[in-house]
């Protein structure tokens, strides 16, 4: 692991918060690849075979970091991106730009360690290209502060070529999210594939923003995007799915289910479904409403409180 | 003892049940028959106390205390559940979390429980209760939920519905299971084969018990006479 000299405190302090909050001891372990930042540097640095890592920081504070993974590579374990801020205000502008090779298998952990500021605005732009029958996935879970003063926006782009896979999992369940907008828009080549999940919980006065979008533009290229969303108090959620059948034989489905709680919530879904090939096909799922009774008598006729009912139901859903 | 006591109901203007009294016993196994339609399922959800299924009159009494305006969690605290007959399906919840549900249960126990409803423990425990589940896995899961809770009285609901003709057996035997541990069941059917394998039956019809007695006694009467005869609710509310 290369800690950048004088940031080895902010590096610890990144890493116990992390240890903390996910038991995992992996970003000491110098068989993980890592890239550690903090605020607007790059603080720990750890590459393996076949994994190249780049990074730079512009004079406006930008944070720039190129990931390239060779052809044929598989990387046994995940590699972490841990992005932090210590600081009690400001902003961390990110750009992530992944080129992965054909035939690469990798995972990567990416975890936003948010949790000792008042007011940040925290934006990560990243681009990723998968190459030809790779099989990526992209696990990515926030930590915020309680106070509600994080402002997260990560929007990525990327592009799935011919038989490759993505899978995507963005979590923001376990903190107060403050504010959040998720925007997540994939190109699928021919028998490419795609699995995006999100699941948030929003309390207080939290507002999220999901914008999931899947072009299906090769032949037999499918995809499912599902967002799952628990808004509690007087929390906004605004989800938006869009599905577009561009070649023949693609598949699409995406699913919203919004669960509320509190009579200050305000939540909507909208689906756009697009098909621009006779031969494809889209479907779409959504709900918006309260727990099912049904589900809380199940409970209840078991002992449970309602509340206690609800609790159980909200973190099936949330897992 | 459980004890219904004139109960009625009624939804729309509709009555429902119209003065119905049963008395169910721990340890003893009984059935409410009826064809559809006729308000078996209800008594059930009225016994539970489900919302929208308070009774406009009469009283539920468990070992004498009334337990008439008892929420769902007080009384399946005092020993009573109820198995759906379309159990609800859960996002994220394994087997193995359903059935603890939060509660330090011996792996071991939930394993027996598993086998007791023909569920290898191996493929099940790790499994979600969400719509992956098969309907007869599904209300076989609840079946070994009902059987960790040790209830004082269990509301089966139509159980063998969804379930393969292959399973009637297990059926059989975990009833036979909770009779042999104190469990007083309440059958909800219209299966004469399951009826017949109870004690005592209620058969209920447009909303009232028709007849009451031994099993043996009450499925023959509703062999020979309700089998042709479905349409006497229908006639009635209209």
């Amino acid at each position: 692991m290369d800690i950048v000299k004088g940031y080895e405190k902010e590096f610890d302090q990144l890493v116990e918060i992390y240890e903390k909050n996910t038991n995992d001891r992996s970003l000491r372990n110098p068989a993980v690849a890592t890239i550690i930042v903090s605020g607007n540097r790059v603080v720990g640095l750890n590459s393996v075979n076949g994994m190249h890592v780049t990074s730079r920081v512009r004079s406006d504070g930008l944070v720039m970091i190129d990931v390239e993974i060779e052809d044929n590579t598989v990387i046994p374990v995940p590699v972490h991106l841990c992005t932090g801020f210590l600081e009690k205000k400001g902003e961390q502008l990110l750009r992530f730009n992944y080129i992965i090779g054909n035939n690469v298998k990798v995972k990567f952990k990416s975890h936003c360690i948010l949790t000792r500021v008042e007011k940040l605005h925290h934006h990560m732009v990243s681009e990723m290209y998968i190459g030809k029958h790779s099989h990526v996935v992209y696990e990515d879970e926030h930590f915020h502060d309680e106070g509600g003063g994080v402002f997260v926006e990560t929007i990525t782009h990327m592009k799935v070529d011919e038989h490759a896979y993505f899978g995507s999992k963005f979590y923001e369940t376990k903190t107060r999210v403050g504010r959040i907008n998720v925007v997540m828009d994939v190109e699928l080549a021919a028998h490419a594939k795609v699995n995006l999940e999100s699941k948030i919980y929003g309390r207080k006065n939290d507002i999220i923003d999901i914008k999931e979008i899947m072009r299906l533009n090769g032949e037999h290229a499918s995809g499912v995007a599902t967002s799952t969303v628990f808004a509690t108090d007087s929390a906004q959620a605004h989800v938006i799915n869009e599905a577009y059948g561009n070649a023949a034989y693609s598949r699409g489905h995406i699913e919203c289910n919004e669960v509320v709680k509190g009579s200050g919530v305000s939540v909507s879904t909208i689906p756009v479904l697009k098909v621009n090939n006779e031969k494809a096909e889209l479907t779409h799922e959504a709900s918006v409403g309260r727990i099912k009774q049904e589900q809380l008598e199940t409970l209840m006729a078991k002992g449970l409180t309602e509340d206690e009912a609800a609790e159980f139901i909200v973190n099936g859903l949330l897992s | 003892m459980l004890v219904l006591e004139n109960i009625r109901y009624s939804r729309n203007s509709n009555d429902i049940i119209k003065g119905v009294s049963m008395k169910f016993e721990q340890g003893k196994v009984h059935c409410i028959i009826g064809n559809n339609g006729v308000g078996k399922s209800t008594i059930g959800y009225i016994i539970m106390g489900l919302s929208d299924y308070k009774p406009n009159e009469g009283r539920i009494l468990l070992d004498g205390e009334d337990i008439t305006n008892l929420s769902v969690t007080e009384r399946a605290k005092k020993g009573i559940t109820l198995l759906w007959q379309e159990p609800a399906r859960f996002e994220g919840i394994t087997v193995k979390s359903y059935l603890s549900l939060n509660r330090k249960i011996p792996q071991k126990e939930m394993e027996r429980a598993l086998e007791l409803v023909n569920l290898d423990p191996k493929f099940y425990l790790n499994r979600m209760v969400d719509k992956k589940l098969s309907g007869g896995e599904r209300k076989k899961v609840e079946l070994a939920s009902c059987i960790l809770l040790k209830p004082r009285y269990l509301i089966l609901d139509e159980p063998d519905s969804g379930i393969d003709i292959m399973s009637l057996d297990m059926i059989v035997n975990v009833i036979r299971h909770f009779k042999e541990n104190g469990t007083g069941v309440i059958v909800i059917t219209h299966r004469k084969e399951i009826a017949k394998r109870c004690e005592y039956s209620y058969l209920i019809c447009a909303g009232k018990v028709l007849l009451e007695g031994k099993s043996e006694r009450i499925v023959s009467y509703y062999e020979k006479t309700c089998d042709t005869c479905g349409h006497i609710n229908y006639l009635e509310e209209n």
